[in-house]
């Protein structure tokens, strides 16, 4: 009876837990849509930025932040993929397999400020490219390898061995082995650690703001020195500071609408894809 | 006799302290069906893969002696174990198919040998399933996926994928423990068949299998927790012999 008791109590709790979970995240979605939703318009996405923000649209935030995840996906993917293949093939059995993985955790708990102030000095005043775009993609990606990286290691390491020796069992080289066998069962790892990261990366505010992105003036960038863009989340910090008018008030909660549709639409875009490979994986 | 296509000398292999198989001495000779038997843990299965360096893929094995191939030391330095694999092919329990279609199956090996046009592909597939009596089951739908075939001509399946390669020796690791009865006998069937262009080494539990398919035999069994092979020889005499407890004991109960 005591037993009982204990187990219904604990299961009432994980309930809760999910809960709290679910309806602090409703509330925030209601919010933003019943604040954002006002503000959206044909042209608040294809005017650009009016009256410092009290007026005008976001179009080249939105083409800035886009630049700035598609440049972060250029630059996770192979640094990810290198990891996680030699975390999951070419270090296996080996003791530096445990410090590769400490390695890429320490990194992933690094503070997003810290890779701010290092691109500060490498990017900005080292290489001195001033603000630039690139800057800001490079360090997202770098940021989101982590992410990246534990989703493929996750799925390779759920990849079971026999395929690995029928294909050897047949001759094929080790390269041909991870390009055949390995990715092809695995890409759904990056898939889905991509768009996690991307979530985390779109919403980063700390490492572009010194080296990336400004607040007006911007458009799309053709170079790589003193080549800034504008971008949603440092829009919705600048504009955060300057709340009290209310027009300023009504744009920040259309930013911050705009940016969780784009969360929501990168996974939306991915789910056929991920849903396709799933299908192959578990039916040929 | 002729000089074996196959050989082993004092073959040992280690996991860490503790001793998987301990001085295994075999000879396999050229388009014979070699078998081995023994309880299950004794490293039938382990010493297969030592014989095309598959064990290499699982670093904390460790194996020392000598494994011969046409007369030469397989762990020599000029030896290729990628090339290797695909003269000696293996068969597993199993039946281990590519989320892919049959076609893709068949060639998967061939195809990255490096040595076949593209365009001689679908000959080949069909020499390799043809070969392995599973053409005129499959030739209508080379196209859809592998894992849709019953686990018998899945097995077939991975069978011609390894004759594709057009391997001189065949590992088969239990090949037909997994199957019904009527499987069972189309793979001891290609068996047969194989023989007359292959050599083949037999691991069974299936005592009838071995006494029927068998040119030669050996026996390993635990002794002190390691594999040792305790006879080997012609079929009857292996089994016959009532000098070595275990395999008494092993017949017995199997
Ligand atoms: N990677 C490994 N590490 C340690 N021990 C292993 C490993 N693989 C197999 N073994 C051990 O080797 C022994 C022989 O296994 P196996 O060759 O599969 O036997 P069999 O095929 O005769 O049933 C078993 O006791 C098994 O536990
Ligand atoms: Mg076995």
């Amino acid at each position: 009876m005591h037993r009982k008791l204990i187990h219904h109590g604990f299961r009432f709790f994980t309930g809760l837990c999910a809960l709290a979970c679910c309806s602090v995240l409703m509330t925030l979605i209601w919010a933003i849509v019943q604040r954002g939703w006002p503000a959206i318009s044909w042209r608040f996405f294809t005017e650009q930025i009016l009256l410092v923000g009290a007026d005008g649209g976001i179009f080249y935030n939105i083409l800035g932040t886009l630049i700035l995840l598609a440049t972060t996906v250029v630059v996770s993917t192979p640094l990810a993929l290198g990891l996680a293949l030699l975390h999951g093939v070419y270090l296996q059995g080996n003791r530096w397999r445990s410090h590769l993985t400490l390695l890429i955790y320490v990194l992933n708990g690094v503070p997003s400020i810290l890779f701010g102030i290092m691109g500060f000095i490498v990017f900005v005043h080292y290489l001195d490219w001033g603000k630039s775009w690139l800057s800001g993609g490079i360090l997202l990606g770098l940021i989101i390898v982590p992410t990246v990286t534990v989703a493929l290691v996750e799925r390779i390491a759920s990849l079971p061995s026999c395929y690995i020796e029928a294909a050897a069992g047949l001759g094929l080289r080790q390269s041909q082995i991870i390009r055949f066998v390995i990715l092809p069962q695995s890409i759904n790892g990056l898939v889905t650690g991509t768009l996690l990261g991307l979530a985390r990366a779109a919403g980063e505010t700390a490492p572009i703001m010194f080296t990336a992105t400004i607040f007006a003036g911007a458009t799309v960038p053709n170079a790589v020195k003193e080549s800034p863009v504008l971008s949603l989340p440092y829009h919705i910090f600048i504009l955060a500071q300057d709340s009290f008018d209310p027009s300023v008030s009504a744009k920040i909660w259309g930013t911050a609408l705009s940016l969780l549709g784009i969360v929501f639409l990168l996974s939306l875009i991915a789910l056929p894809a991920r849903l396709k490979i799933h299908e192959e994986a578990h039916h040929g | 006799m002729a000089e074996p296509i196959l050989q082993t000398q004092s073959l040992t292999v280690t996991a860490g302290s503790r001793t998987l198989l301990r001085g295994v001495s075999l000879s396999i000779h050229e388009k014979q069906v070699f078998g081995l038997i023994g309880p299950s843990g004794a490293g039938k299965s382990t010493l297969l893969k030592c014989l095309n360096r598959l064990l290499e893929l699982t670093p904390a094995l460790k194996v020392s002696g000598v494994v011969r191939f046409h007369g030469e030391s397989i762990h020599g330095p000029t030896v290729d174990a990628d090339a290797l694999r695909s003269r000696i092919g293996i068969l597993f329990q199993q039946p281990i198919v590519f989320p892919k279609s049959v076609f893709q199956n068949v060639v998967f090996g061939v195809k990255h040998l490096g040595v076949i046009q593209k365009s001689a592909l679908p000959e080949v597939a069909e020499q390799a399933l043809r070969e392995a009596s599973l053409w005129d089951e499959v030739k209508d739908r080379l196209h859809q996926p592998a894992l849709r075939l019953s686990v018998g001509q899945q097995q077939r399946l991975c069978l011609a994928r390894t004759l594709a390669s057009q391997p001189e020796v065949i590992l088969m690791d239990e090949p037909t423990s997994a199957l019904d009865p009527k499987s069972t006998e189309a793979i001891e069937q290609l068996i047969v068949r194989l023989k007359k262009t292959h050599t083949i080494v037999l691991v069974t539990h299936n005592v009838r299998q071995a006494r029927q398919l068998a040119d030669q035999l050996a026996c390993i069994c635990l002794r002190d927790g390691a594999g040792e092979v305790i006879s080997q020889g012609e079929p009857c005499d292996v089994l016959c012999s009532n000098c070595a407890p275990e395999i008494e004991a092993y017949l017995a109960g199997g």
